[in-house]
């Protein structure tokens, strides 16, 4: 646990300048993914979670762009701003060049598989064809060599006939066997860190089942680490090994995945949860969550979800909380960004409930059972900002 | 059945709520018409030239362009209400008003077309007649022959494409047929072939020609809108309700598939003055003497060593025209139609 | 073979339309106020006499469609009838004159993909920077010129003001050289047809390429847009092929729909062309015909040219099954 992660992202911020204003559509976040480690990136769509993993890539295209902090990938950094000499920010002399991340990162290192299956594969292109490119272009094989492992990776993500589906085009495909080829082309380059952006999103519910089965299997197999990004809860309870949530651009919870289902420290993670089905618990009715989220072009002051929180009090309009170590599973940190928290010293208590809240004043409190794990704050709230 | 038309009529009228939507909608494009600068410069462009052949047509012995303008203006004497004068004012009453050569009057006593001066700052053409007025003339024809053909072609395709489109089967079929035959003949041969064997070589049969020719085009187009707007739940609810067919295709049908016949009929009046150009330039357009630009190239064709510029000064005219209707229809398309954002 | 199968559907499918032009020439030839007996006797002195005999010598006393059953039963043996002036057979004089115009049109179309495709990449590859203006005012200016008249302004710049190339005629390259005056060897007679040629070319191949260069921009700037194209990169795909293979192959479907449909423009243009640059082509004989009243061979032309057309849509409907599965194979679910 102490050795360098696989992939740390530190206060990540891009944006998209558009003619209405600047989006924020990443606004510093931070988080890491171990090796042979599934790490869930949920939120609702807006959220800037597939910002976030295309940033890592170095993917993010104009008018967005990546303006603050650093990624770093096996000990190299493949992303990093520095202030230069007339005080215009560049890239850092040690951060990777664009051609080194396309011929070193992308692909071989860490590959990537796209929500829209239907979309994703080039229609006169066959889909061996396709595989095999990547295969050659990551690899270093080439010519029946990569064919035939092409051949091996669409088997192993089980499609049937593979050597005659091989020569098929994508329109062939269904939508989960397309699903399985775009496996196929991540798993084919023998990556470390496979980025899934809401892979699942455009099945069907059985074939999200077995493409779930299908990525856990792969995973144990291959040990291959992957960021999962998606706004289904019920997703990440099944694969993820923790989760980051994020709201309108930034972390707001951070966890080990049973403990943010259990022990949930952020209203909104609340909300999330309360909108979806749970097997653990018997709901007569599914809860929404109020109103929509705002535009990251002007989120609101304070805490940003302050306008949507059950919770919200007047402090929160005020007060920008940064995700903080609110309690400890196991060895693992559990961050939160939520004043209600007596980490956050800031007179929640004695700050009076906003107009919209709908819990009572200290309802919220009692649900959370926040104020009785939260260790000493003192201890580890320094690690979490370095 | 009456009740069940009545209450159609106030589904309708959701309908019609709903519609304010639509309004919405309008103005959204009217603003994005303002924003994009290819609209914008393409709503100018045309403003200009619609002004041009508007003015050239009201006007009568006011300004010195047009002083002289007479009786043989075919096309003056094919729209009534385009009157022109009919008589020249003799030499020496009103002279100072008076060009020294008459616009559109044949003056064969000057054989070679002139260059340019201040009098004539496109010069004169061959018989003498001013160049300028002349291409400003040539507008009306132009912009005339541009929106009445395409509007015929509009017309008749919506026609035959809303019948084929809503009832399918073997009218469909056959309607599609003879639409694809027209179409397969190339337009200028057809419109060529039409108007000397039906008619004689005639604006207005040049006009019903280009029209004729553009049916398949537009046809196409309301046909494709028919069949996605058909299978929508307020047809078959109205179809349900009993409302004649012919009802439901104008009420329905037709305004919902009006964006992007707009959008191609503006980018068709620019192909339609193309090829209107290209038949006057033949011989099989409009007639002289009426001033029109394909025609005037044809006759400077033939002074192209004395004086090059005859030949230019009308096809400048004829590309501003268009490139101003292809602009706008572009700018239309823009902003009816964000999938490309530029 | 699918692709055999689509191709003998696309065939049977032009059928009826190829029956449909031959009607409608027939009809817009026979049934027009403007009668061909009339308008072939226009200005000239006739007895009643003259006027019988002439329609009998072209059947024209029989009903209507007795007529066009044995103008189609002509047609299907090649034979379009007899040209009243010329009075040798339509078919002859057509085959005479199309190769010319097949030159003319292949040639602008070749010269308006081979500048089209390349502008139209750059434009979306450097989409809103100069480059791209400069390359869509062009094309905006292209597609508002009429064909005859930069025919004309290419003629003064280059024939008349610059001397650099000829102003009219067509050196027809698959003739003998001996057919020529003052031309020995195939060499030279290749260098004096493609002088000759290259204005005409020019001159149809604008709107052509102009038209094809904004449609392969937008395409190209929807490809570029597209997943795969995402995917491409995000597997470290060089962005030369990412360009030049992922977005382009799938940007070219909709240019080979063009070329085919814009093959009815291409050969009204090369009427207008032919006449300005003197070719003696299809279009030519078309106009002349026209002049003439020479209604059989007007009706010949005009269903030849027509034929062109369909040949050419099917030609291209073919080669896009080639290029995109999904037209032949059908969708599998």
């Amino acid at each position: 646990m102490s050795s360098e992660p696989l992939l740390r992202v530190e206060n990540l911020k891009t944006q998209f300048f558009t003619e209405a204003g600047t989006v924020r559509a990443v606004d510093g976040i931070s988080f890491e993914v171990r090796e042979g480690e599934i790490v869930g990136l949920v939120g609702e769509s807006g959220a800037g979670k597939s910002v976030a993993s295309m940033s890592i890539m170095g993917l993010v295209e104009a008018p967005g762009e990546i303006v603050g902090g650093e990624i770093t990938y096996k000990g190299e950094t493949i992303f990093g701003l520095e202030e230069g000499p007339d005080g215009e920010l560049r890239k850092r002399d040690d951060a990777l060049s664009d051609e080194e991340i396309r011929t070193r990162i992308r692909g071989n290192e860490i590959a990537v598989i796209f929500q829209d299956p239907m979309e994703s594969l080039n229609p006169v292109f066959t889909v061996g064809g396709q595989l095999r490119e990547f295969i050659e272009l990551n690899r270093g094989l080439e010519g029946e060599e990569a064919r035939a492992a092409a051949i091996d990776m669409l088997r192993e993500v089980g499609i049937p006939d593979p050597e005659e589906r091989y020569e098929e085009y994508p329109h062939q495909f269904s939508g989960g066997m397309r699903q399985r080829v775009l496996i196929a082309m991540a798993l084919a380059c023998e990556p470390s860190l496979i980025i899934a952006d809401e892979p699942t999103t455009a099945l069907d519910v059985t074939v999200e089942g077995q493409i779930l089965e299908l990525v856990d299997d792969l995973q144990s197999k291959y040990g291959t680490s992957f960021v999962w990004v998606t706004h289904d809860l019920g997703v990440v309870a099944e694969i993820c090994d923790r989760v980051n949530v994020m709201y309108l651009g930034e972390i707001v919870e951070q966890a080990p995945v049973d403990e943010l289902f259990y022990e949930t420290k952020h209203p909104y993670t609340d909300a999330l949860l309360d909108s979806i089905p749970r097997p653990d618990r018997t709901v007569t009715e599914l809860e929404a969550i109020e109103g929509v989220m705002p535009e990251a072009i002007e989120p609101p002051s304070g805490c940003r979800f302050h306008p949507r929180c059950p919770d919200a009090r007047e402090v929160c309009k005020r007060v920008h909380p940064e995700p903080t170590v609110i309690a400890d599973a196991d060895g693992e940190p559990h961050r939160a960004a939520c004043v209600k928290h007596d980490a956050f010293d800031v007179d929640y208590e004695g700050s009076p409930p906003l107009a919209g809240a709908t819990r009572e004043t200290g309802d919220g409190m009692a649900e959370g059972t926040a104020s009785e794990l939260a260790p000493n704050p003192a201890d580890d709230g320094g690690e979490d900002r370095e | 059945m009456a009740v069940s038309e009545s209450q159609f009529e106030s589904s309708r009228e959701q309908a019609d709520e709903d519609d304010v939507e639509a309004r919405v909608g309008w103005r959204y494009t009217v603003a994005r018409i303002k924003a994009d600068t290819t609209a914008r410069w393409g709503l100018y462009v045309v403003t200009v030239v619609l002004f041009v052949a508007i003015y050239a047509a009201i006007d009568s012995n006011l300004s010195l362009l047009t002083f002289g303008v007479l009786s043989d203006y075919t096309f003056a004497r094919l729209i009534p209400i385009f009157d022109h004068p009919t008589h020249i004012p003799p030499p020496g009453e009103g002279t100072q008003h008076m060009p020294p050569y008459f616009p559109l009057a044949e003056q064969p006593w000057n054989p070679l077309p002139a260059g340019g001066t201040l009098e004539h700052p496109l010069g004169t053409d061959h018989t003498g007649r001013d160049y300028f007025t002349r291409i400003v003339y040539g507008t009306q024809v132009s912009v005339f022959v541009g929106i009445v053909s395409t509007f015929i072609g509009l017309t008749g395709g919506t026609v035959v494409g809303a019948v084929a489109g809503y009832y399918g089967g073997r009218v469909d079929d056959v309607l599609m047929r003879v639409v694809e035959t027209v179409y397969a003949i190339p337009p200028l041969i057809l419109i060529i072939v039409f108007t000397v064997f039906v008619g004689g070589a005639n604006i207005w049969y040049a006009v019903l020609g280009v029209g004729i020719a553009f049916v398949p085009v537009f046809a196409r187009i309301i046909r494709s809108r028919v069949l996605s707007v058909r299978e929508m739940d307020y047809i078959e609810a109205a179809r349900a309700a009993g409302v004649k067919d012919r009802n439901i295709i104008r009420r329905h049908v037709v305004p919902n598939s009006f964006a992007p016949v707009l959008v191609y009929a503006t980018l068709q009046i620019g192909v339609t003055i193309l090829i209107v150009a290209g038949l006057s330039f033949l011989g099989y357009g409009a007639q002289p003497p009426t001033p029109d630009w394909g025609q005037m190239l044809n006759i400077a064709h033939g002074y192209m060593h004395s004086n090059v510029w005859l030949s230019i000064w009308p096809g400048i005219a004829i590309m501003i025209t268009i490139m101003g209707f292809n602009l706008f229809g572009d700018g239309l398309q823009d902003a009816l139609d964000p999938r490309i954002d530029d | 073979m699918k692709l055999l199968k689509y191709t003998i559907y696309r065939l049977a499918q032009a059928v009826p339309v190829l029956i449909g032009i031959s009607i409608i020439t027939f009809l817009l030839a026979n049934l027009g106020p403007g009668d061909p007996v009339s308008l072939m006797l226009q200005g000239q002195e006739h007895s009643e006499e003259l006027v019988r005999a002439i329609e009998r010598r072209y059947g024209l006393d029989r009903p209507l469609h007795e007529r066009y059953v044995t103008y189609m039963v002509g047609l299907l043996q090649g034979d379009l009838g007899q040209s009243i002036y010329y009075e040798r057979p339509v078919a002859g004089l057509i085959l005479d004159r199309a190769g010319p115009t097949l030159l003319l049109v292949v040639s602008a179309y070749a010269f308006a993909l081979a500048t089209a495709i390349p502008l139209g990449v750059v434009a979306a590859d450097r989409r809103n920077e100069p480059t791209d203006h400069v390359s869509r005012i062009a094309a905006l200016v292209g597609v508002s010129t009429p064909s005859f008249w930069i025919g004309i302004v290419l003629i003064l710049v280059f024939a008349v003001k610059l001397g650099w190339l000829p102003s009219s005629g067509l050196y027809y390259p698959w003739r003998p050289p001996s057919a020529y005056r003052g031309i020995d060897g195939h060499l030279e007679l290749y260098y004096q047809s493609a002088r000759h040629l290259l204005l005409p070319m020019i001159a149809l191949g604008t709107l052509q390429m102009a038209t094809i260069m904004r449609v392969e921009r937008t395409q190209m700037i929807e490809s570029l847009q597209g997943e795969y194209v995402k995917l491409a990169r995000a597997y470290g795909v060089p962005e030369r092929t990412v360009l030049r293979k992922h977005a382009f192959q799938v940007a070219q479907l909709p240019i080979i729909t063009i070329v085919g449909l814009n093959l009815s423009t291409a050969i009204g243009g090369a009427v207008l062309v032919e006449t300005v640059f003197n070719i003696n082509g299809m279009g030519q004989l078309f106009v002349g015909a026209i002049q003439r009243n020479d209604y059989q061979l007007v009706m010949g032309v005009t269903m030849m040219l027509g034929v062109l057309f369909v040949v050419g849509v099917i030609i291209t409907d073919i080669s896009y099954a080639y290029v995109d599965p999904r037209v032949t194979y059908g969708e599998r679910e």
